[in-house]
């Protein structure tokens, strides 16, 4: 898909002198254009757009009437202005902020683990030869194609306590604390789930790095390091920046893998999400929450698209 | 490859108009698609999914979704438009045909049935009729309906049929409350004749969409505890029933405690042993929960907090959360609460640990099915911990309600309500004096009371409360 993206800025970019010097004289087929573009649009506006705006009016004091999901929630803050109350009353509780610094903690590690991890095997992909390397370039895409519920009972088994791991442990004589039902639970089903999107992401990248480059630094003594700082890096910047956003927003807005993997308390945001809509039945705060979510995930895909945008020239 | 094509020269305009406006159209279609594919990431963070909500309410009997300190009933939350697009219409077309043809046979299956008191169902008159039923649950209870229930009343009632919708775990159920509020928004019936679901009936109610049961409609209502239907505030016929008891593995406990101080005594004398699940992904921890709490609440308010809600009264939980907020170093895992009833039956399974509250009609499927120890017993403590109904409620728009009562009405005769009990290892919906003496005797060991959880409101605030005293971090002074 992003890839399809830089083709399109390209795209974009081949079309722009034809555009300049081309006065549209007819209007038929940029309306043609824009008609055979629109389902999607109409389907974002409808589904999307219009329930995430009645949303945050809802989140902002404006319970519409007509719906009886919001309208029906407890501990309603109802105003005729716009307010802030729900917001405010969220971030004063402790047990919310620490929802926050938990969702925080998990999406930093995650993001970080995910990016050098993926960054790691995909360089080891790129640039080892041999038997072992085309192993690994199926085995990191096994996660892809194991359901995420399903990859977390898997971890469940294998980390809690009695589980297999501490089984092997046991056989070795060593002692184990479970790592599950904890953040660390959360970051490593969140890497695990993340994984192979990174290393596609990465790895295609750097195909796109020319050999001889690389040959010719080698050729005037650059060693590995000073290699992938000035040469790989740079050039892969973009991939990274995409696997770095698009983990930043899964994570963020994740729900299956720390309602499973995670503690009782803190919850990160999709959990507490959750909570607050069915089990407190306060829509409000849940609103509230969703809305939030929404900006971090905006900032992070502003950064995408100032990122792609950027393609299009530097390549 | 246009680059390719010959040069027809006075075409050569057309042809690289063409070219520019299809390079157009496949920008913005690729810039639409990403822009849908990122909003769609992030709208994935506000719409909670729906997927986990089967694995959380993995629940055998929605018999707990309970009102009551808000057992399994794990809607499936979702924003009113997308969610009723997505529940699209199944049942409409089919209840709007037959209500028609409904309407003449069903005053006269009202006055019938009003006749036959012992709720033996009018062996209605009149054409067929078509009662669109939602249900939702475990699959046992879909199995309950299709393949027990539903097909019983065919011979009662041979004209009568169902259009059956099962959502599993109840994962549609916020769909549908949408989609009936919706239907009433605009106007138009919402092709829905009777729901089974949890707390959405008496939110619905409130709303103006569930009608309320009286026994003038179902006679047989009045065989059921009151408190029970009380509990739904009326707005649905508790047709099953289920209690949570005391699960505890023989081997390791020799003198199990039957007490409730007994319990939590024993909970502190052996740490690591004993665990609940949060009250809100289940019911059998919602017990335990509400059964603390209760040992704070004045006796004379006891009602109040079972069918009403005042915030200001919460303050009598304070005990309560004290003594459930002192439990936790002594449960299992350093303190953790396994999500769901089954996670704890799991839990309890592998030995990791020899107490916990379970519902009785799980723990006993579960021992059938030799995924619990036989080791492992069931004891009511005392006082009990409470017990909760499933409901079905009738929708206030329906288009065949004589026959929705009639229906109802004879699910709670001692006939189909033996079927309940011998299919879910549950609970009668009426009382068990009603029922024959055979299955009083078989069941005796179960066949006890139960209490009551407290209403919806409070259940949600309960549900709230418990992760930031209990479960959260040590709660700084608040205002």
């Amino acid at each position: 898909m992003v890839r399809e993206s830089s083709g399109h800025a390209r795209a974009v970019e081949a079309v722009k002198p034809a555009l300049t010097s081309y006065k549209p004289a007819r209007w038929r087929e940029p309306a043609l254009g824009l008609l055979l573009a629109s389902p999607p649009v109409v389907v974002v506006l409808l589904l999307i757009a219009l329930p995430a705006v009645q949303a945050a009016l809802f989140s902002l004091g404006q319970v519409p009437q007509d719906n009886a999901a919001y309208s029906t929630g407890m501990h309603l803050v109802s105003s005729p202005t716009l307010t802030l109350a729900v917001y405010r009353d969220l971030l004063s509780s402790p047990f919310f902020r620490a929802d926050i610094k938990l969702t925080a903690v998990v999406t930093v590690w995650s993001v970080v683990l995910t990016l050098l991890i993926g960054y790691v095997l995909s360089l080891y992909v790129r640039f080892a030869s041999g038997r072992l390397p085309t192993a690994v370039r199926s085995l990191y895409l096994l996660p892809m194609f194991v359901p995420v519920v399903i990859a977390s009972y898997a971890l469940i088994t294998f980390y809690v306590d009695r589980g297999q791991l501490q089984a092997l442990l046991h056989a070795a004589g060593l002692g184990y604390k479970p790592v599950i039902y904890r953040a660390t639970g959360i970051i490593i089903g969140q890497v695990w789930a993340n994984i192979p999107f990174a290393v596609l992401m990465l790895g295609s990248g750097l195909d796109g790095i020319p050999q001889e480059l690389v040959e010719a630094a080698q050729d005037v003594g650059a060693s590995p390091w000073r290699i992938l700082w000035r040469i790989v890096v740079p050039l892969n910047i973009v991939p990274a920046l995409i696997v770095l956003t698009f983990t930043f927003i899964g994570v963020v807005g994740s729900f299956t893998i720390p309602f499973l993997l995670g503690p009782n308390a803190p919850q990160m945001l999709g959990v507490a999400m959750n909570a607050y809509f069915t089990s407190y039945q306060q829509p409000q705060a849940a609103a509230a929450m969703a809305v939030m979510a929404f900006l971090a995930c905006a900032v992070a895909g502003g950064l995408y698209v100032w990122g792609t945008s950027r393609t299009g020239r530097t390549v | 490859m246009a680059t390719f094509l010959p040069d027809p020269g006075s075409g050569h305009e057309t042809t690289r108009l063409r070219r520019r406006t299809l390079l157009k159209v496949l920008s913005l279609a690729g810039g639409a698609a990403a822009l849908s594919a990122l909003l769609e990431a992030c709208g994935g963070a506000a719409t909670a999914t729906t997927a986990p909500a089967a694995t959380t309410a993995s629940k055998t009997t929605a018999a707990s979704t309970s009102a009551a300190g808000g057992a399994a009933s794990t809607t499936a939350s979702s924003t009113a438009a997308s969610s009723s697009a997505a529940s699209t219409s199944k049942a409409s077309t089919t209840s709007a045909a037959s209500s028609a043809a409904s309407s003449g046979s069903a005053t006269s299956s009202a006055a019938s049935s009003s006749a036959s008191a012992a709720g033996s169902p009018p062996a209605a008159s009149g054409g067929p009729v078509k009662i669109s039923f939602y249900s939702g649950g475990d699959v046992n209870v879909q199995d309950l309906w299709q393949n027990s229930l539903l097909p019983a009343y065919k011979k009662v009632a041979p004209n009568v049929s169902f259009d059956f919708v099962f959502s599993e775990h109840g994962t549609g159920d916020q769909g549908t409350f949408d989609r009936i509020a919706a239907a009433k928004q605009a106007g138009k019936p919402s092709g829905i004749d009777i729901w089974e679901t949890g707390s959405l009936l008496s939110q619905g109610g409130a709303a103006g969409l569930i009608e309320k049961v009286t026994a003038s409609n179902i006679s047989n209502l009045s065989k059921c505890p009151q408190n029970m239907i009380d509990q739904i505030n009326g707005y649905g016929v508790p047709y099953r029933g289920s209690s949570v008891i005391l699960g505890y593995n023989s081997k390791m406990v020799s003198d199990p405690p039957k007490t409730l101080d007994a319990l939590l005594a024993w909970i502190k004398k052996n740490p690591g042993q004993f665990t609940y699940c949060p009250p809100d992904t289940g019911g059998s921890g919602g017990a335990f929960v509400t059964r603390v709490l209760e040992t704070g609440i004045a006796d004379a308010d006891l009602k109040f907090f079972q069918t009403d809600y005042d915030q200001a009264k919460e303050s009598q939980w304070d005990k309560g959360w004290a003594t459930l907020k002192d439990l936790n170093g002594s449960i299992y895992n350093n303190g953790f609460y396994p999500k769901g009833n089954v996670p704890v039956l799991q839990t309890m399974g592998k030995g990791s640990i020899s107490v916990a509250p379970l519902w009785s009609d799980q723990a006993l499927s579960y021992l059938q099915q030799n995924l619990l120890p036989p080791e492992v017993k069931l004891l009511q403590i005392d006082p009990p911990f409470y017990g909760g109904a499933s409901w079905v409620g009738v929708l206030n728009d329906s288009q065949n309600k004589a026959a929705a009562y009639a229906f109802l009405n004879w699910l709670l005769t001692p006939d189909a309500q033996n079927v309940v009990i011998q299919k879910l290892n549950g609970y009668p919906g009426i009382d068990w004096k009603y029922m024959p003496d055979d299955v009083q005797k078989k069941y005796a060991d179960i066949a006890k009371s139960y209490s009551i959880g407290f209403s919806s409101k409070f259940g949600n605030d309960l549900n709230k409360l418990w992760y930031e005293k209990v479960a959260g971090t040590p709660a700084p002074s608040k205002p």
